[in-house]
């Protein structure tokens, strides 16, 4: 029975089929025989999640553009599916010609969370490929790259390669390279070692890590002889507008997370908030312009179909021209009943005639984050919003019509207080006040007020990758004096979880490879999905911790001195230590430090050639 | 202006339930460049309909479509049109173009006729009940309702039925107060044999209707 058969078999006994089943429209099929490259790219989670994230679109198209190249998609297969499969020894497959992955040459795998990492390891064992690198003698290659790639260092004795940075021109570049080395029939480890010259390219391999005494690392340095750079600088593509972008997308059959057109305005961000990773990683600003925003829009409603188009970014209210592009997209789109939604809407970007033009189409829910509830404390993450423009924002949307507003914040904050978490109380009471002065002929009925406070996760790569974690018992205590406080408002929902989930976070977001032991024994014990609520098992974190010898606690909880040595300082994410550093000193003063565009702030991006362009 | 398209569903699709079948295709007649017909009101969405649900797991060379246009437009532009805004397993076999006042193809539909593919040791005994249970006047079978069970005839639903090596072919009712479901079928005939329904997998073929004259034919000719 081919496997083909022998997964259809195991369709009627799962949970969502429509995951594993393939053939979407637009999917793209080529000739295996025609190919001299087959890219297996694995998002380590559903396929409803999977599929709704934009950077595995655009390398699936720009791989696909290749002709000598075909990329398919692999998703972790849910935990039913995952048992059955291995019950009935099918490895894992690929949807497009459901080949499986050991059988392809590269295997991509985007890192978009540290609580993926198990699913790494989940889908490599159920491929049949080894865990570890240096048990592999043939099989594909596997290429990390994403967000959590700037800190890859508890996944370096899993993967191969880990690309830094910008993946459109990068990953081509280890296709190609990858050609050469296939066509020169060289040893395995030769790849490696040739990657290595890629820009962006990090070869965990053919460095050595050594430690000081007090557990913190002392260097990590490039293996004598193997020609590996002292600092990996990241791959940045320099011009956003030329750069290739899906005019087709998949159009999955069962409903996903983000069902519609995600049209990315810009990359990068300017802010500078403190805790935000993204705004750090992906700078500087590149926009796409208006006409090549309004061709790939186009062209995209034509192919897909679908009636909603996403302005993407990580401040879409921040665009140049936003007014202009809301504009030209709404007459372009509104008879063809396409209709144009903003996330990520910043409080202090002027909202009004934006979401005027918006509104003719469709009312969004309005969704703001002003992360902490006091002046004091979002001067220390650098939000750089006041209590004024919130009030300015939510009284404007509640006038046009708004009745639903969703308020972002995070527990945990370095310096952060008992009164900065009540302070998110008032700031809903306040909110509810701006509902009612609106007169009740002119407000929509039914006001719901949803305050979502998650556990804050010091990320490396940011002004606070030397903030310890703050303590387990101190965030349920405050999370419950805002409940209690919270509960006193009519109309206002509130939101949180249990810290642990974001503890075994921190652990990793910082971590070094000495927790690549402690991964894989709780990845035996059980532990997938642990982004998932109902997958996630603490318990076996905590055991496996502690039978690999690990103190999670150095790792989360422990404040950092400023000279100590990080497992990532060899990745260069385009922000200098040297600025974040500066930035952690003002955020202790509770400083701000203005938007770059107001004038350079000096983060070390115009090191790079082509950044900040005419800035 | 409607145009009734035919189409199939193969095997790799069978999944997508008749709800995402349904929002897939409001997608995919926004791609077709056609002159959709909109409903009025807040949530505007494309007019159409389904001939019959098809049930999760089956597959078909028998679904219709019946997709309002506001303008006037060619059979073969508008089969073409459909066929290029559909993925190769959900294949597009015919295209007709109605007027306003055809009948609904819901409304048209009195049987369906389906091929049954049966798997495992207990397959020849389940196919081997054929002749006996059609040879019965009336069998009483209950059927679940929204309102509780009632007592069917279930011999009555079965207008046709003929064992196959590995099978039967089923020509069953399919109105909405007399039907009869293939699997509901299998597990009769599995009752009678005194098995456990074997594994099967059921294809559509037709879906029929009745002419002026009262004579069957299949939906698209009606």
């Amino acid at each position: 029975m081919s496997l083909s058969d022998r997964i259809e078999n195991l369709l009627m006994s799962v949970q969502k089929p429509v995951r594993y089943m393939g053939g979407e429209f637009n999917a793209v099929m080529k000739d295996p025989d025609g190919v001299d490259v087959r890219y297996a790219f694995l998002f380590p989670d559903t396929y409803e999640v999977g599929m709704s994230h934009l950077g595995m679109k655009i390398l699936y198209h720009a791989i696909n553009a290749l002709p000598y190249a075909w990329c398919e998609r692999v998703f972790s297969p849910w935990v039913d599916m995952a048992d059955l499969m291995r019950r009935d020894g099918i490895p894992l497959f690929s949807l497009e010609s459901r080949t499986p992955v050991d059988q392809f040459d590269l295997l991509g795998i985007t890192l978009q969370y540290e609580m993926s990492f198990t699913n790494i390891l989940e889908a490599l064992d159920l491929a049949g490929i080894p865990l570890r690198r240096e048990d592999r003698a043939d099989g594909p290659f596997v290429i990390c790259g994403g967000p959590c790639a700037f800190n890859p260092e508890p996944l370096a004795p899993f993967v191969d390669l880990i690309a830094l940075g910008d993946g459109e021109e990068e990953t081509i570049k280890t296709i190609e390279v990858y050609r050469q080395w296939k066509a020169a029939g060289l040893p395995r480890e030769a790849y490696l070692r040739m990657a290595a010259q890629i820009p962006g390219i990090y070869v965990p391999s053919l460095y050595d890590v050594s430690y000081n005494e007090d557990g913190t690392v002392r260097a990590v340095t490039p293996k004598p002889g193997s020609g590996a750079p002292q600092v990996v600088k990241k791959a940045m593509v320099a011009d956003l507008d030329g750069a290739v972008y899906p005019e087709k997308l998949i159009v999955p059959y069962g409903e996903i997370v983000h069902n519609r057109i995600m049209l990315e305005i810009f990359r990068g961000c300017t802010r500078g908030c403190r805790f935000c990773q993204a705004g750090m990683i992906y700078r500087p600003i590149r926009e796409r312009s208006i006409p090549t925003l309004m061709r790939l829009a186009d062209s995209l409603v034509s192919s897909t179909g679908y009636d909603e188009i996403s302005l993407m970014s990580l401040s879409s209210g921040d665009y140049s021209c936003l007014p202009e592009l809301a504009h030209q997209m709404v007459e372009r789109f509104a008879a063809r009943r396409v209709k144009i939604s903003l996330p990520s809407q910043r409080i202090d970007t002027v909202l009004t005639d934006t979401l005027k033009e918006t509104q003719k189409v469709r009312k969004t829910a309005l969704t703001l984050a002003p992360e902490a509830g006091t002046q004091r404390l979002r001067d220390v993450i650098n939000k750089g919003v006041t209590e004024a423009d919130l009030m300015r924002s939510v009284t404007d949307a509640f006038d046009q019509g708004w009745s639903a507003v969703k308020l972002y914040f995070m527990i945990g904050l370095p310096t952060e207080t008992d009164e900065d978490v009540l302070g998110i109380a008032d700031l809903a009471g306040k909110v509810r006040r701006c509902y009612f002065s609106i007169p009740k002929e002119r407000r929509a009925p039914g006001l719901r007020i949803t305050v979502s406070a998650s556990v804050f996760v010091p990320k490396n790569d940011t002004p606070f990758q030397w903030a310890p974690q703050l303590d387990f018992d101190t965030v349920v205590r405050r999370q419950q004096l805002l409940r209690r406080a919270l509960s006193q408002l009519k109309g206002v929902d509130f939101k949180y979880h249990a810290p642990d989930v974001s503890y075994i976070e921190a652990v990793f977001a910082r971590g070094d490879r000495r927790l690549a032991d402690a991964m894989e024994r709780a990845w035996r014990m059980g532990c997938r999905f642990d982004g998932w609520s109902d997958q996630f098992r603490y318990d076996l974190w905590l055991k496996a911790f502690e039978e690999t010898g690990v103190d999670p606690d150095f790792y989360a909880t422990r404040p950092r001195p400023e000279d100590e040595v990080f497992p990532w300082d060899h990745l260069d994410c385009g922000v200098t230590k040297a600025y974040l550093l500066r930035e952690w000193e003002k955020a202790k003063r509770a400083e701000c430090t203005p938007d770059c565009r107001k004038g350079c702030t000096g983060c070390g991006m115009k090191r790079y050639p082509g950044a900040c362009e005419g800035r | 202006m409607r145009a009734l398209i035919r189409f199939g569903k193969q095997p790799r699709l069978r999944f997508i339930s008749h709800l995402d079948l349904q929002r897939f295709f409001q997608r995919a007649v926004n791609r077709t460049g056609l002159p959709i017909a909109y409903s009025q009101g807040f949530n505007p969405h494309p007019i159409m309909s389904f001939g019959s649900a098809l049930a999760l797991g089956w597959t078909s060379e028998y679904e219709v479509i019946d997709i309002k246009l506001s303008a006037p437009m060619g059979r073969k532009r508008t089969e073409d049109a459909v066929r290029a805004a559909l993925p190769e397993d959900l294949p597009v076999y015919e295209a007709r173009m109605v007027d306003d006042r055809h009948a609904a193809p819901m409304a048209l539909v009195r049987m369906a006729d389906y091929n049954v593919t049966l798997t495992g040791a207990a397959a020849p005994r389940v196919i081997e009940r054929i002749p006996a249970f059609m040879a019965l006047e009336r069998f009483e079978a209950v059927k679940k309702t929204k309102s509780g069970e009632k007592a069917i005839d279930a011999r009555a639903m079965v207008v046709e039925l003929s064992p196959l090596p590995d099978g039967f072919s089923a020509r069953l009712m399919l109105t909405e107060r007399e039907s009869m479901k293939p699997d509901q079928l299998i597990g009769i005939l599995s009752g009678l044999a005194g098995v456990e329904p074997p594994e099967a997998r059921i294809h559509r073929v037709s879906l029929l209707g009745e002419d002026a004259q009262g004579r069957l034919r299949p939906i698209m000719e009606l």
